[in-house]
């Protein structure tokens, strides 16, 4: 049994599916997976369309333990339907995050002033590019309901999200992924609002040509994030590595957590507002001006860094603004 | 009252045809750009036979689009041949009407517009022909009067640096220029001097340099991200059934996701079965990048190249003892000599296909499309001219059954030939037929024979899931049959085997099961790769490999 | 003709089945040319129960001997097999099912 949570660790967070990756995620022997293929909560919605169905619907929730900290985890399987988000596995997201809502008002109730290491915390790892399109509307909820948990869980209860799948993080989920006070991403990892073969069907190849791969991870993907300060950490493709960056980002007092989001304040409100400006001063024309501007005197060189390097020397624009997301 | 014989007309109509393009040559042998319509409706006739560079993996597409916008009331009906037709110009000529008849190899993107010009009358198909053959009738019967190609580098003189990605370059302009006939390159600078002059100038009558480099496809590139468990199941069985078996040390592998995952096998898997010296060390091959962590643990001694792989040029400069590398230090590939190093000094041919027939013949032709058969055909066949043995060779030789039939009691080799087929394709499409599709092409694009690409007598293994079929161990058409059967897993062929003739063939060690092979199914899977996504192939490289931009996920 | 979710129900019975020797057991990711597996023990009086929802038509006899083959490989027995499958070829097939087997052992 501890061959195999050892053998997880080092595994490639990338070629894990969904349930790998959530084990790895917590304390060895304390995941317990809620709702899972036993209980095969299948979609309804897709049998009459005649598509193939997945036992848990392309989302395993869990809960165990990191330290003593029950840690609800939901995680997407990023080959199912292309990770898209249906009535079920959407349903469960909003689910497990409540759960730990409601973990964190009983255990307050029961011990006054709960300790930042007892608290309950949410750790999501996305892989999915939205809405699944078979289950519009119900897809569109969860989207909405989720980002209401987050609120919920403000101040309460730290919500952590992990992007290191194939899929990357698109289409309304990448909202929510934003919203989160945490975001972990791997190399691999890309978050973006609408997919790179969209926007070239809508605007054109000249605007982004999406067979461009290289185009759409310097526009989309972590290490961009990471200098644009719109995800907190950088880590290796490796289960292990996410685990540790959540444990760190957990170790921290919960205030500080709150510190960490893109969103939810007055004053980050103006500081995304101050970056449009920029943007509209600095007109890029690729993700490399940026790069240069932030202080990178060698932008086509980011790319291809191993990823001590890139975290040793690289300049982030949060840096040259002064402030911003940490 | 005799009359003297000339025997110089072609000289005379060459000197013809250059003075109507001499008021657009300057400066030695330069053209410029916006001239190249008007030269080439001066040096070309109706009818003339004319090359474009449409190579495997480089194209001449600046001057094919020149061509294309010729007046089609002077140029019209011309006679195309070359290796391949990949770009959607080399076919809008025939809808012009500036083409119309068409030699080639390899079909590529544009092999369903083939077929569909075929039953239209745009195109009429002289034949499709395997490389190397193409070549050879270029000094027979299909000479070009004119041949468009593309080169690195060319200077005034017309010298070209055509390097890593030289190909048939070479074939194609000594066959023109000496018949008399009119080279034009187009280069992606025009230079002092050149790098290293792999044409010389006096083969080459116009240089011009094109706004933008020559197109290169990256062909041989495969992700190993998409890589299966079961691809990686059949390149065990690959290993340990045949290139174990023979002791397999010069090969080429077809092109493919099969391959490639044998080529990322060898450190891992080759290792523990102890066979690193012993097996791969000797290729004809492009450059494949899946080939860089075995060429890195030092399973390979040499590798010459049909051509260059987009984005491994560097890689290849880097590792001189392996490639074949000029005084210069670039590399230099050749079609022509890969291709007939592929025949008579490798032995063995392995690949994939679409579809093979119960008796054994194979093709990738569809009913629709005229994919051509590039290089296979050529490599994937026992060169009967042969006469070196090697220990693989000699084995097989001794294992093929019926050739006592021929050649009494004399001994000799033969080549391995293999295809490597899942027994389901995509969409369920059985990879073993009763009759090829083949066969309806044929009829659709009214063409002489069934395009094969590998024929059942030269084909001496068959690898599926289900096993490995030694066809060159049976006697006679009705057991080769019968072995096939026995290896087509749940198709229609498969499941018209008996239970007990494949059982006899098990015993016979003409089909080898997976359990037979003693592979633990277990372990056929990704990580069994030596690299399992692009990014680890290039740390393999050491940072020497720079994967095209539509491969690249980081 | 209209897509739709097929179920497809076989029995079998092995020579000298060994019972199945887990409570519950799932394997795989429904990704596209692959499928997932749930194996469970059940009184069947030595049978094998085997549901597949697929949205292939037309290959019930394919599956049906890639299932009969792997029952009677493994002997298995006392057993409900379940199995999602989204245009797995045979391979892919009894590749997993195999690899499911041997999350036991």
């Amino acid at each position: 049994m501890s061959g195999k949570w050892n053998a997880l660790q080092a595994l490639s967070f990338l070629e894990c599916n969904a349930r790998q990756r959530a084990v790895g995620l917590v304390d060895e022997g304390s995941f317990t997976e809620l709702a899972g293929p036993r209980d095969r909560l299948s979609s309804p919605h897709l049998p009459v369309l005649g598509e193939a169905i997945q036992f848990d619907d392309g989302v395993v929730t869990a809960v165990g333990l990191i330290g003593k900290r029950p840690v609800f985890v939901a995680s997407q399987e990023g080959r199912f339907i292309g990770g898209a988000v249906g009535e079920v596995g959407g349903a469960k997201m909003v689910n497990i995050v409540r759960l730990a809502r409601q973990a964190f008002d009983t255990m307050s109730a029961v011990k006054d002033g709960l300790e930042d290491a007892r608290r309950p915390a949410v750790v999501i790892s996305f892989d999915t590019g939205g809405v699944r399109l078979h289950e519009a509307n119900a897809g569109l909820l969860a989207h909405a309901e989720l980002i209401d948990q987050f609120q919920d869980c403000k101040g309460k209860v730290p919500v952590i999200a992990l992007i290191g799948g194939r899929v990357g993080c698109f289409g309304g989920m990448g909202f929510v992924a934003a919203a989160a006070d945490v975001l972990i991403m791997s190399q691999n990892g890309r978050i973006g609002l609408t997919g790179p073969e969209v926007i070239e069907e809508e605007m054109g190849k000249e605007e982004f040509d999406a067979s461009d791969r290289a185009l759409v991870y310097r526009t989309t993907g972590g290490k961009h994030r990471y200098i644009m300060g719109d995800c907190n950490v950088l880590v290796a493709d490796a289960v292990a590595a996410f685990r540790n960056a959540v444990i760190d980002a957990l170790a921290v007092p919960c205030a500080d957590i709150d510190s960490r989001r893109r969103i939810g304040s007055l004053e980050k409100v103006e500081g995304q507002l101050k970056l449009v400006d920029l943007c509209v001063r600095l007109a890029p024309k690729d993700s490399r001006d940026v790069w240069r501007y932030a202080g990178n005197e060698h932008p086509e060189a980011v790319a291809d860094m191993s990823l001590a390097r890139f975290l040793s020397s690289v300049k982030r624009l949060t840096d040259a603004q002064g402030g911003g997301t940490p | 009252m005799s009359e003297t014989k000339r025997w110089d007309l072609r000289k005379t109509d060459y000197l013809e045809r250059m003075s109507g393009a001499a008021p657009y040559i300057r400066n030695g042998k330069v053209v410029a750009a916006q001239d190249v319509t008007k030269v080439l409706e001066a040096v070309i006739r109706p009818f003339d036979r004319v090359n474009i560079e449409g190579n495997n993996q480089k194209q001449a597409d600046f001057l094919a689009e020149a061509l294309s916008k010729c007046d089609v009331k002077r140029i019209h009906d011309l006679h195309m041949v070359q290796s391949a037709v990949p770009l959607a110009v080399h076919l809008d000529l025939f809808e012009l009407g500036i083409a119309r008849k068409l030699d080639f190899a390899f079909g590529g993107p544009m092999a369903g517009r083939v077929a569909q010009f075929i039953n239209e009358g745009k195109l009429e198909l002289g034949a499709i022909h395997t490389y190397l053959e193409l070549f050879a009738r270029y000094f027979i019967d299909l000479t070009p009067r004119v041949a468009l190609v593309c080169a690195y580098e060319g200077d005034a003189s017309g010298n070209l640096y055509t390097g890593f990605n030289t190909e048939d370059t070479p074939a194609i302009t000594e066959a023109t220029k000496f018949r008399q006939g009119i080279v034009i390159a187009q280069v992606n600078r025009l230079v002092d001097k050149v790098s290293r002059v792999d044409i010389p100038g006096e083969w080459v009558d116009m240089v011009v340099e094109s706004p933008g480099p020559f197109f290169l496809e990256p062909l041989f590139t495969r992700d190993p991200a998409h890589i299966t468990d079961t691809q990686v199941l059949m390149a065990m069985m690959a290993v340990k059934g045949i290139y174990q078996a023979y002791g397999v040390k010069s090969l080429n592998h077809g092109i493919g996701f099969n391959t490639a995952a044998i080529e990322l096998i060898l450190p891992t898997y080759g290792e523990e079965l102890g066979l690193k010296g012993k097996i791969c060390t000797e290729w004809a091959l492009n450059p494949h990048p899946t080939l860089i962590p075995a060429i890195e643990t030092g399973w390979v001694r040499t590798i010459h190249c049909f051509g260059g792989e987009l984005g491994m040029q560097r890689y290849c400069e880097a590792r001189g003892d392996i490639f074949f590398l000029g005084p210069d230090g670039t590399m230099r590939s050749n079609r022509a000599f890969s291709q007939t190093a592929g025949h008579y000094a490798v032995d063995m041919f392995i690949g994939g296909t679409l579809q093979i027939d119960k008796y054994g013949n194979s093709s990738t032709a569809t009913a629709n499309r005229v994919a051509g058969f590039g290089g296979a055909p050529n490599m994937g066949c026992d060169a009967k001219g042969r006469r070196h043995c090697t220990e693989a060779w000699l084995k097989c030789g001794e294992e093929f059954v019926s050739q006592g039939e021929y050649l009494g009691d004399m001994p000799r080799g033969k080549r391995l030939v293999v295809q490597m087929v899942e027994t389901f394709g995509e969409k369920m499409a059985p990879a073993f037929v009763d009759k090829l599709d083949a066969w309806r092409l044929a009829k659709n694009a009214n063409l002489r024979l069934p395009p094969v690409m590998i024929y059942a007598d030269d084909l001496t293994h068959i690898v599926t899931e289900e096993g490995i079929a030694y066809l060159h161990k049976c006697r006679g058409l009705e057991e080769r049959m019968a072995a096939i059967r026995g290896v087509a897993g749940f198709t229609e062929v498969g499941l018209s085997a008996k239970q007990e003739e494949t059982d006899a063939l098990r015993k016979k060690g003409i089909i080898r099961t997976v359990e037979d092979l003693g592979i633990d199914v277990s372990r056929a899977n990704r990580s069994l790769l030596a690299a399992r996504n692009m990014y680890e192939l290039v740390e393999w490289s050491g940072g020497l490999y720079d994967p095209p931009a539509r491969f690249r996920n980081w | 003709m209209r897509k739709q979710l097929n179920e497809l129900n076989f029995e079998f019975r092995a020579d000298a089945p060994k019972d199945f020797p887990s409570e519950f057991l799932h394997y795989g990711v429904v990704g596209s040319g692959d499928m997932e597996i749930i194996m469970e023990k059940k009184p069947l009086g030595g049978a094998v129960r085997v549901k597949v929802l697929t949205p292939v038509s037309g290959f019930s006899e394919v599956w049906r001997r890639v299932l009969g083959r792997f029952v009677n490989d493994t002997r298995i027995g006392n057993a409900s097999i379940e199995i999602n499958d989204c245009n797995a070829t045979p391979v892919v097939g009894s590749l997993r099912l195999r690899q499911a087997l041997s999350e036991i052992e």
